[in-house]
């Protein structure tokens, strides 16, 4: 193996995984210890890391606190580390992480919040997407109209949860100065996320068929398919006039038979 | 003050020689709104790599107004993982968008075993690593159709497998794989003083030709009992003695297109232009004495 390969395997062990790798005896010993050095650049990448992911979960952490958020993150950074130099990718499971990490079982919720600020992550940066083919789309004959396929927004993400998740969202934003308080029995949400053509992102709080509905035509379910569904969650919902506000809304963006 | 429409006169091939601030999204309403007065403007292309949303809807609306240069982070250059294609297509992708006057890296890598460190890791400064950043510059040069700068970074150790100083090593780099340099002078002062070198000597090393851009930014000391390390944190002022080594690395690369850095505890627009002004006026010394 290349020494220099060896060299960087070396160093990544000693600074992420074992100070006691013996590392050090490639480092000039000039005032401080070799482990020290290597103690700065264990800190200063935990710090950027630590950093990118409460970049992503400013909630998260205001619920946990710093200090907790910053275990957290140091666990998760060990288990999950960053595979890409493009950060945008990193943080994607720290849901599922916060889920099993054992310290945060009694904040329930929390694993929901984290999955809320990640779709919200995901909508900021995704690409822009020129509207539906309204015209296009009138042509296709009634009967046909069931066999539709509907593509939606790369800006948008639908979300469920047994608690108020975006309230606790809503309460937690630095610019909120209403009544702090959350009623955590108030009951779970379902919900469309979606940025607009103004770059700006709105949660729209959805009922049980218009969930269902959206749900099964993001899954690629056939129109028809996706109405039976509808219905069957919330019977007599009424199912076109929603469907023409998400047409509108432009939260499909292409549809194909 | 507003920016002149620069553009128009240098195209977008070239950065004039004048003081420019890296800019952050904490800044991208107020300098949309107040156009300082700087040179040209600096990102990190990384961030731009979203595949759409608000960080690239500003440049876009701010690129016009200013040249760019486009500095990366991520690449991990100096790795011995394979060079990521994914990543370079990304950076090419911007490029080919953006058209900046400078595309720079750094002279470190970030990743081994496919995991990121988020970090400026150093490199021991050997004929074998030598051999491997030439062969990956060239690579990155190649994949991106033009040259790229590589930037010294600020260093907390040094390895006993070194066998020429960090100056030798980003001199001959440059040589053989026709990169430019991108000098930061902080950087030098800062691993100057926690190895104990000279950095003036580092300046005389570097061959002038080579030097296209230099950084400027602050930094921190750590004090243990054992001794003190300086951090590069770029989150402060420009320290006096950085000024006083930058003033030297003028009077000897001349001219050269200066970057103010602030990554943490961003202040206020006007503090960065600020500092701008000041290495400006150590550029027009310069080309006052010259004329």
């Amino acid at each position: 193996m290349l020494r220099l390969r060896e060299l960087q395997l070396g160093f990544a062990t000693a600074v992420f995984d074992d100070e006691q790798n013996g590392f050090d005896r490639h480092i000039r010993a000039a005032g401080l210890s070799g482990v020290r050095r290597l103690q700065v650049y264990r800190n200063n990448s935990l710090l950027s890391l630590t950093g990118a992911l409460k970049a992503v979960y400013p909630v998260v952490c205001r619920l946990v606190g710093d200090e907790f958020f910053n275990y957290a993150a140091a666990q998760y950074i060990a288990r999950h580390p960053s595979r890409s130099g493009d950060l945008h990718e990193f943080g994607e499971f720290f849901a599922a992480f916060l889920e099993a990490f054992a310290p945060a079982t009694e904040l329930v919720y929390l694993p929901d919040v984290a999955r809320l600020e990640w779709a919200y992550h995901q909508i900021f940066h995704a690409a822009r997407h020129s509207p539906l083919d309204l015209a296009t789309l009138a042509q296709v004959p009634a009967q046909q109209q069931g066999e539709l396929h509907f593509q939606l927004h790369p800006a948008a993400r639908l979300l469920e949860s047994a608690f108020p998740i975006l309230r606790i969202w809503q309460v937690n934003q630095e610019d909120y100065t209403g009544d702090p308080t959350v009623d955590l029995t108030e009951g779970g949400i379902k919900l469309l996320a979606l940025r607009h053509e103004s770059l700006e992102i709105e949660f729209q709080v959805l009922e049980d068929g218009e969930f269902s509905l959206l749900c099964a035509l993001a899954e690629g379910r056939a129109f028809a398919t996706a109405c039976e569904q509808a219905l069957a969650a919330q019977p007599g919902f009424d199912l076109p006039a929603c469907f023409s506000r998400h047409i509108l809304q432009g939260a499909w963006v292409d549809f194909h038979l | 003050m507003t920016a002149k429409p620069v553009l128009s006169v240098l195209g977008p091939g070239l950065i004039p020689a004048r003081a420019g601030i890296g800019l952050r999204a904490e800044h991208y309403d107020a300098v949309l709104q107040t156009r300082p007065a700087v040179g040209w403007l600096e990102v990190h292309s990384e961030n731009y790599f979203g595949a759409g949303g608000k960080p690239l809807d500003y440049l876009e609306r701010i690129r016009p107004h200013y040249p760019l240069s486009l500095h990366g982070v991520g690449l991990s250059v100096g790795s011995t993982d394979p060079l990521d294609h994914r990543h370079l297509a990304a950076l090419k992708t911007l490029i080919r968008r953006f058209e900046p006057a400078l595309v720079s890296e750094h002279l470190s890598w970030g990743s081994v075993g496919g995991r990121h460190f988020n970090d400026l890791l150093p490199l021991p400064y050997t004929e074998e690593a030598l051999y491997h950043l030439v062969a990956r510059v060239c690579q990155t040069q190649d994949v991106l159709g033009r040259q790229i700068l590589i930037e010294n970074p600020s260093s907390y150790l040094q390895y006993v497998e070194s066998a020429m100083p960090e100056w030798e090593f980003l001199a001959e780099l440059a040589q053989r794989s026709g990169c430019g340099v991108l000098l930061d002078v902080n950087n030098i002062y800062v691993s100057a003083r926690n190895h104990g070198f000279d950095a003036r000597a580092y300046l005389q090393a570097i061959p002038r030709p080579v030097v296209q851009e230099i950084h400027l930014a602050g930094f921190t000391v750590n004090r243990f009992d054992d001794g003190e390390i300086l951090i590069d944190t770029h989150n402060r002022l420009v320290c006096p003695a950085v000024w006083t080594l930058y003033r030297q690395a003028v009077q000897r690369f001349g001219r050269i297109p200066t970057l103010i850095e602030w990554d943490t505890d961003l202040p206020e627009l006007a503090v960065l232009v600020a500092e701008a002004e000041r290495a400006d006026a150590i550029l027009e010394e310069r080309h006052a004495q010259a004329a």
